[in-house]
């Protein structure tokens, strides 16, 4: 599958070498990331406003190739899309999650992955002998609904959008999840990245049947 | 051929020293015998009290499979009542959690005080001399608490709690004294976990030191390849009947591992955690007093204690077993944070990463494993399941407490689970809700 993988089709990518050392400590999760991160979930609730022409094209392509590049499986590629300080969060608690029931500084979630828990992600699911992914999961991401949503956050992007994702291993049945998503972008080395990624389960409260892949 | 075996004529002959017929993880008229001789036919774990603080407070769980609320009431005393309607079975409450000082039945309203007692019926004019409302009150369930565990049973023959499970629940002394003055408060959010085995699949591996090295190889390869050696669970490498580890018969179906041996620091060999860096230095700057033993208690406590039948105390962790079908159990992992006047709050949002750790890396494979368990114990001409390790290489001792101790990856938490098992399956206790 790598043969499909260089950069001039699908972008560029790390190889799972640079990510063995890429970020082995964990300095940036602080107070003040926690902070951010409930002024997000007051922000998410907001109308958001139909991306521009412009806008689908950086911003909807964006998280439309991290779609592509999960559903490839190709994570090394995907951890590129994600900035230095970056946080991949799937809350453990319905809907658009209240504060006093999913704030991550005092909940455990179903992921909250900095950037090394990300490498550690990645690296795990790349040793091929995790027996929740022999066989490994393939999974179809379809997202729809692209909207702006309002940030006082300079130099900040905030795109809502909904999603369905189908994974397949085989000899397990078809799991769905659906929900919505919150990317925030912001602009690192002259390109957007993704800096934070909030994935809220329709279903997150219920148990669930291996969610060792990415969503 | 069916996929479920009726029972055999009995029990006679399914658990042998050192093995077990496979028929016991598949066969449904046992599982249904195990959802009222095991789960509630003795002391089963419901709730912790930090789940219900205030008066009128309540959790909706199972016992077995049973629907079952724990409640407090305006008094702030425990209750364990059966989710059924007295009147034509409805349940009550279809509510998780909250808060209610009473339960009003959907259906036709009938109306029960948190403590069980019906309060009112509508249209009671449409009831006669024989209506005794005394008597028409929520089944109740036994429960007792120690430490804030509440358990319960349908059982009334059975011991008070403390009798019956006291070398566990001083085990869990231990367990919960790691910073004097504590209380352990469990977190809502949880990690819940569908696995399409037999539940004692899951119990099984609770005290089964001989598979981490093996069951786990993902996690410590990524761990290895990522942080070199030094972080946790390096000890389940190798030989590991030559290091530190100890499993022990903790008693009436109760297993402990014991791993603390192994650990020189525990903050040293924690796991990675997000945020760890940012919160040492925070924790280290505002309270250099406590800093150091404050980091320690962020990590696992090195101890798995396994309280027959559904819970399983392991690193920070209480995992509860639910079992659904014979095939199918959800475990759920409720994190718990440590609260004090002199620790830092800082610690418990380590505690949170640090508790979502295996659930992430571990379980998984583990759980991946149990399906496959059970999916080659469907073999209809394969009997046995082999549990005999060490039980004959002279390797167990008297050992702490003067409990049966062994090398870690003795399988004496497996003879021990099934002697119990088979007692209270075998036992004809009458099963009554009060
Ligand atoms: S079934 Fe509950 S009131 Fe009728
Ligand atoms: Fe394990």
């Amino acid at each position: 599958m790598d043969d499909f993988l260089d950069d001039g089709i699908m972008g560029a990518g790390f190889t799972l070498e640079q990510i063995l050392t890429d970020a082995v400590t964990s300095p940036y999760l602080d107070d003040s990331y926690y902070d951010l991160l409930r002024q997000d979930m007051a922000e998410w609730e907001a109308m958001g406003q139909p991306l521009s022409e412009a806008e689908r094209a950086s911003h909807e392509a964006l998280i439309l190739q991290e779609n592509w590049l999960l559903d490839r499986r190709a994570y090394e590629k995907w951890l590129h899309l994600y900035s230095a300080r970056c946080l991949y969060w799937i809350p453990a608690a319905d809907g658009l999650p209240a504060p006093e029931v999913a704030d991550p500084q005092h909940q455990v979630t179903i992921a909250f992955d900095d950037r090394r828990r990300l490498g550690d992600r990645i690296v795990w699911l790349r040793t091929g002998v995790a027996s929740a992914q022999i066989p490994v999961s393939h999974t179809a991401h379809l997202s729809s609904g692209f909207v702006r949503v309002p940030t006082v956050r300079e130099g900040e992007v905030k795109i809502r959008s909904s999603f369905l994702c189908h994974e397949i291993r085989a000899g397990h049945p078809v799991q769905v999840l659906s929900g919505w998503m919150g990317h925030v972008l912001v602009e690192e080395e002259g390109s957007w990245k993704i800096g934070r990624k909030l994935v809220c389960l329709l279903d997150a409260g219920r148990a669930h049947h291996n969610l060792t892949f990415l969503v | 051929m069916t996929r479920y075996q009726s029972i055999p004529t009995g029990l006679d002959g399914l658990v042998e020293e050192g093995r077990v017929h496979r028929s016991l993880y598949t066969d449904r008229a046992i599982f249904e015998r195990e959802m009222t001789h095991l789960f509630g036919g003795t002391w089963t774990y419901l709730a912790h009290e930090s789940e219900l603080p205030e008066p009128d407070d309540f959790v909706q769980r199972r016992l077995g499979l049973r629907r079952v609320i724990v409640t407090r009431d305006g008094e702030g005393r425990l209750h364990g009542l059966l989710n059924r309607c007295t009147h034509r079975g409805a349940t009550v409450c279809r509510q998780a959690e909250g808060k209610a000082k009473r339960f009003t039945c959907p259906y036709h309203n009938w109306s029960f005080a948190n403590s069980g007692e019906l309060r009112s019926v509508p249209l009671p004019r449409g009831y006669g001399p024989s209506f005794d409302r005394a008597k028409l009150g929520l089944g109740k369930i036994r429960v007792e608490s120690y430490r804030g565990f509440v358990f319960g049973t349908l059982n009334q023959s059975l011991p008070p709690l403390q009798d019956h499970y006291g070398t566990a629940l001083s085990i869990l002394d231990e367990w919960l004294d790691r910073w004097p003055g504590a209380e352990i408060k469990l977190r809502r959010r949880t990690h819940r976990l569908i696995c399409n085995g037999n539940w004692k699949l899951i119990y099984d591996n609770a005290a089964d030191g001989y598979h981490p090295g093996f069951s786990h190889a993902s996690l410590l390869r990524m761990r290895k390849a990522r942080y070199g050696g030094g972080v946790d669970m390096q000890w389940t490498l190798g030989d590991v009947d030559a290091g530190l580890q100890t499993v022990a018969d903790a008693r009436n179906g109760c297993t402990f591992i014991d791993q603390r041996a192994e650990i020189a620091r525990y903050w040293d060999q924690a796991a990675p955690m997000p945020g760890e860096e940012a919160y040492a230095a925070q924790i280290r700057a505002r309270y250099p007093e406590v800093a150091e033993r404050a980091l320690d208690v962020v990590v696992g406590s090195g101890m798995n204690l396994n309280i027959f039948p559904n819970l399983l105390v392991i690193g920070n962790q209480l995992q509860v077993i639910e079992p659904l079908d014979v095939d199918r159990t959800d475990l759920i992992w409720y994190a718990t944070a440590l609260e004090a006047p002199n620790l830092p709050p800082e610690v418990n949002t380590l505690r949170m990463r640090l508790q979502e750790d295996f659930p992430s890396f571990g379980e998984p494979d583990d759980l991946a494993n149990f399906e496959e368990c059970q999916a080659g114990l469907s073999i209809p001409e394969m009997d046995w399941v082999h549990v005999g390790r060490h039980m004959d290489t002279g390797a167990e001792y008297d050992g702490p407490r003067g409990l049966t101790t062994g090398p870690v990856s003795d399988e004496l938490p497996m003879r021990v689970f099934w002697t119990e098992w088979l007692k209270r399956m075998q036992s004809d206790d009458e099963m009554r809700a009060l």
